[in-house]
């Protein structure tokens, strides 16, 4: 079975994720997924380039979706805010003539031309996909690691768009952890939004969110977070260090990505999984782990 | 309540001049407005919301403002503290395209110079770069990581002049 893609890896995971990026391509490596260079990649667009101004958001993610296509590939990428912009934009263009036909005129000089061939996947679907093999190369199982997985919005919703996992009770990712005998915690506030998004608007406020998820993470009795997106990552990461309840106790806990939660249980090398860029201390988890 | 954003922070003692029915034909015609018209403010969405209790005026309150034909919507704080997470849209009974709406408020919102600072820095990267960041290739040489593949931004310049990125800014 072929798995070919151009992996488009968008601004975020490159600028400060690339523990993400490496665990994403060891992990793909393990599984015979072969990860493209995507030559003359530009940002996805994004929803901030949306909020601005729809027309250039599609001009800038349609030219890459065009790329992608004059090269006969699909794109698969780690991001949830990338998949997100780029599948809208298909969406958008599938429906509309005269946007798809704008598009068209942008792209004339650039010799590139969108007809909507290209497929946009997420990496955790192509991992989906899988599972059986990843079944199969589980080699050190996590018993104890209780996550508290974020789906992050854009992966999921809107389901008419996104069309990979039911928006009111996703379970495809939680599926694939559970395969390596970690145990994935219901918790109140899993499917709200993370509030990175509003960093660009309201640091205030994007606080405020981040200390309600990791309060209700903590209540569902997690001694870990998983993402899939370098975004919601942000939050879980970064914006969490120093955080601390109204009773003075730390807000913060291990923050992993999906692939180096698979990674590690198939046995591949904790470096290569670019643990040493995990802001949040790893030590509670570090036994388990074996790290 | 957050003070950060919105110039827009009550209902009260508020008086509006005119309701303006090409207000809301003008929102109705953008990406998503189509069923515009089809509220009928069961508030699913503000129930949803991440940010319902963060904002002064809730989403479905920006919704009915949106039928009555009131501008003054594109200065409540609801129109930049939207986070985008699409449950309004995902929940709403009328198959309303909530957040798709509230994009294009936002794009009509910028042009009236009515957008946070950190939206005006983000469009220049944009356009300067072809991407919101740059990659830090410290990290990348550590986990031994190529290169991020080149991009030439005057491909990204030619495409985002057509669309008139920069001069978006409506003259009175």
């Amino acid at each position: 079975m072929a798995h070919t893609y151009e992996v488009f890896l968008g601004c975020a995971i490159p600028n400060r994720f690339n523990n993400y990026e490496a665990s994403m391509r060891q992990v793909a490596k393990g599984l015979g997924i072969e990860l493209l260079d995507f030559d003359g990649a530009s940002c996805c667009g994004t929803v901030v380039l949306k909020s601005i101004d729809e027309n250039s958001w599609l001009a800038m993610s349609g030219r890459n979706i065009a790329l992608a296509e004059s090269r006969g590939h699909d794109i698969v990428t780690p991001c949830n805010g990338c998949f997100g912009s780029l599948k809208d934009t298909d969406h958008v263009l599938h429906d509309n003539d005269t946007h798809r036909n704008a598009l068209n005129e942008a792209l004339k000089p650039l010799g590139l031309e969108y007809t909507g061939k290209a497929n946009v996947r997420h990496f955790v679907e192509v991992l989906y996909d899988l599972k059986d093999e990843i079944k199969k190369k589980i080699v050190k199982p996590l018993n104890g690691l209780k996550i508290a997985f974020h789906p992050g919005c854009h992966l999921i919703r809107p389901s008419n768009v996104a069309d990979f996992d039911d928006p009111e009770l996703p379970q495809k990712v939680d599926e694939l952890l559970e395969l390596t005998g970690a145990k994935s915690v219901p918790w109140g506030m899993k499917l709200s939004c993370c509030g990175s998004p509003l960093l660009i608007a309201s640091e205030d406020v994007a606080t405020k969110i981040i200390k309600e998820k990791m309060e209700s993470a903590k209540e569902g009795g997690a001694n870990c977070l998983v993402t899939n997106c370098p975004a919601c990552h942000t939050q879980f990461d970064v914006q969490v260090l120093g955080l601390k309840d109204d009773n003075g106790e730390s807000l913060e806990l291990p923050a992993l990505f999906v692939t180096q939660v698979l990674g590690i249980a198939m046995g591949l090398d904790p470096e290569e999984l670019g643990f040493e860029l995990n802001r949040v201390s790893l030590d509670p988890i570090a036994e388990i782990l074996s790290i | 309540m957050t003070e950060t954003w919105g110039q827009f922070k009550s209902f009260d003692e508020k008086k509006f001049e005119a309701l303006d029915p090409e207000f809301t034909k003008k929102v109705s015609e953008l990406l998503g407005g189509q069923d515009l018209a089809a509220c009928f403010q069961c508030a699913k969405c503000s129930a949803g919301c991440p940010v319902s209790d963060k904002v002064n005026i809730q989403i479905h309150e920006v919704m009915r403002m949106l039928l009555f034909g009131l501008p003054e919507v594109l200065e409540t704080d609801m129109i930049w503290l939207c986070t985008t997470c699409y449950t309004c849209q995902e929940r709403c009974p009328q198959g309303i395209d909530i957040t798709d709406i509230l994009f294009g408020l936002k794009n009509m919102a910028f042009k009236k110079g009515i957008a946070p600072q950190g939206y005006i820095a983000a469009r220049q990267s944009f356009y300067d770069m072809g991407r919101l960041y740059e990659p830090t290739d410290w990290e990348r040489e550590d986990l031994e990581l190529e290169d991020v593949p080149e991009l030439n931004v005057d491909d990204t310049k030619k495409i985002l002049d057509k669309t008139g990125l920069m001069k978006l800014e409506e003259v009175e």
